[in-house]
């Protein structure tokens, strides 16, 4: 009897070490390992043709698809600067948006709200079964609930870069998006990252230089 | 040290034994599992019950736990759409086995008990593949086939109590985002004790 209790105290502990040491992924990223940046383009389109371009000096708010106006917040215009010396780097000229540019940057921010009610009452009647009111002292009692709701709320953002063409406007009489940039993640909107995340969406957009 | 710690009492014959395995496991992934995840996992335990239908054979059911894991460096990925995701991919699976089992004690009542056995039964398969924090994920029951092969230490010589080291190989066809298998090498060592005092 000894040899089976000592045996199933090294087994049980043998399970509760193994199954500890699980890797949850999620806890093994930091926040620059968390981003994503995904960036995409017209395919028809040789980016050599362009020569200036012009950028918007403030970022677009869109908060559950809905416009949200416009937004210059201190990591924005870091952002924008840093957009502004990428495409320098790359071979284009900034110009006034008066001055014709031939492409036109925008930056916009995306905001995603999710909202949930739980009304106590949904899980409240499990409570007897959990701990019968004879746990409490109080057997043959029943709970009762007040309706009480608990209100949870997600929120979800994204920073997304647009390039139109304006050289070609008049002739398509549109405005066409030739390049597409978005980073989700987390730490997206910390001013010491902008730098950073533009120059990754740069060096993954082989294609967008003259030079 | 529980180990040395423990007294045995010897039984003449192994049939009609009911014995509980309890197994660490490790599992080295092979084929067009290690492109999921090449890194061995050191996290796994396999729990057996068998029950000795005379002395060389035993049947039973075979379960466990294995944890795969693996963070890949920050990489840019070409999608089919044209669009270039730059990320840091991490892939995480875990597999349950639940398997039919057969062993054969090629020398049953020796100090050294060599055996050979096969299981075969289904796998629960766990699969996340995260792009940063953002994850993609397939729960499915898969088909395993297990062959394996491994000694038997008793504690005293012919008692239902010891150690058992084993090899095995799993086979799991798993078809999902171009893998197209979940096979792995693994090896494991446990205490193996009867469920009752013989």
């Amino acid at each position: 009897m000894k040899t089976g209790i000592l045996s199933f105290i090294a087994s049980v502990s043998m399970i509760a070490l193994v199954t500890g040491c699980s890797k949850e992924p999620l806890n093994n990223l930091t926040d620059d390992e968390s981003r994503i940046y995904i960036t995409n383009h017209d395919s028809t389109v040789n980016f050599k043709s362009f020569h200036t371009f012009s950028i918007a000096d403030s970022v677009a708010i869109v908060n559950n698809n809905q416009p949200g106006g416009k937004d210059q917040t201190a990591f924005d215009v870091q952002f924008i600067s840093a957009l502004k010396a990428a495409m320098v780097q790359q071979g284009y000229t900034l110009v006034d948006k008066g001055s014709s540019p031939d492409l036109a940057l925008a930056v916009t921010v995306i905001s995603n709200d999710y909202s949930g009610i739980i009304s106590y009452n949904d899980y409240g009647g499990y409570y007897g079964d959990y701990w019968d009111p004879y746990y409490w002292g109080y057997p043959g009692y029943s709970y009762y609930y007040p309706t009480y709701y608990g209100v949870y709320n997600v929120n979800e953002t994204a920073l997304a870069v647009d390039m139109f063409d304006l050289k070609d406007a008049a002739t398509t009489n549109q405005l066409k998006n030739v390049w597409t940039a978005l980073i989700r993640g987390e730490g997206i909107f910390n001013t010491d990252k902008s730098t950073t995340q533009v120059q990754t969406l740069f060096n993954q957009s082989a294609y967008l230089k003259i030079n | 040290m529980v180990i040395g710690l423990v007294s045995i009492s010897t039984v003449k014959g192994q049939k009609g034994i009911t014995k509980v395995e309890v197994n660490y496991s490790a599992n080295f992934p092979t084929s067009s599992f290690k492109d999921l995840v090449n890194d061995p996992s050191f996290r796994g335990i396999d729990l057996k019950i068998m029950h000795n239908i005379n002395d060389k054979m035993s049947v039973g059911l075979t379960t466990g736990f294995q944890d795969f894991y693996q963070k890949y460096p920050r990489a840019v990925y070409k999608l089919d759409d044209g669009s270039e995701v730059s990320a840091v991919v991490s892939n995480s699976v875990q597999t349950v086995p639940l398997l039919a089992t057969f062993h054969y004690n090629f020398s049953p009542a020796q100090r050294l008990q060599p055996f050979a056995g096969v299981g075969v039964g289904g796998n629960m398969v766990l699969y996340r593949q995260f792009l940063g924090e953002f994850s993609d994920s397939k729960n499915k029951f898969a088909f395993q086939a297990q062959p394996k092969i491994g000694v038997y230490f008793p504690f005293r010589e012919g008692g239902p109590t010891g150690l058992t080291l084993s090899g095995y190989y799993n086979i799991i066809p798993f078809k999902y985002n171009g893998t197209t298998n979940l096979n792995s090498f693994g090896v494991s060592l446990g205490i193996s004790f009867p469920t009752r005092s013989y």
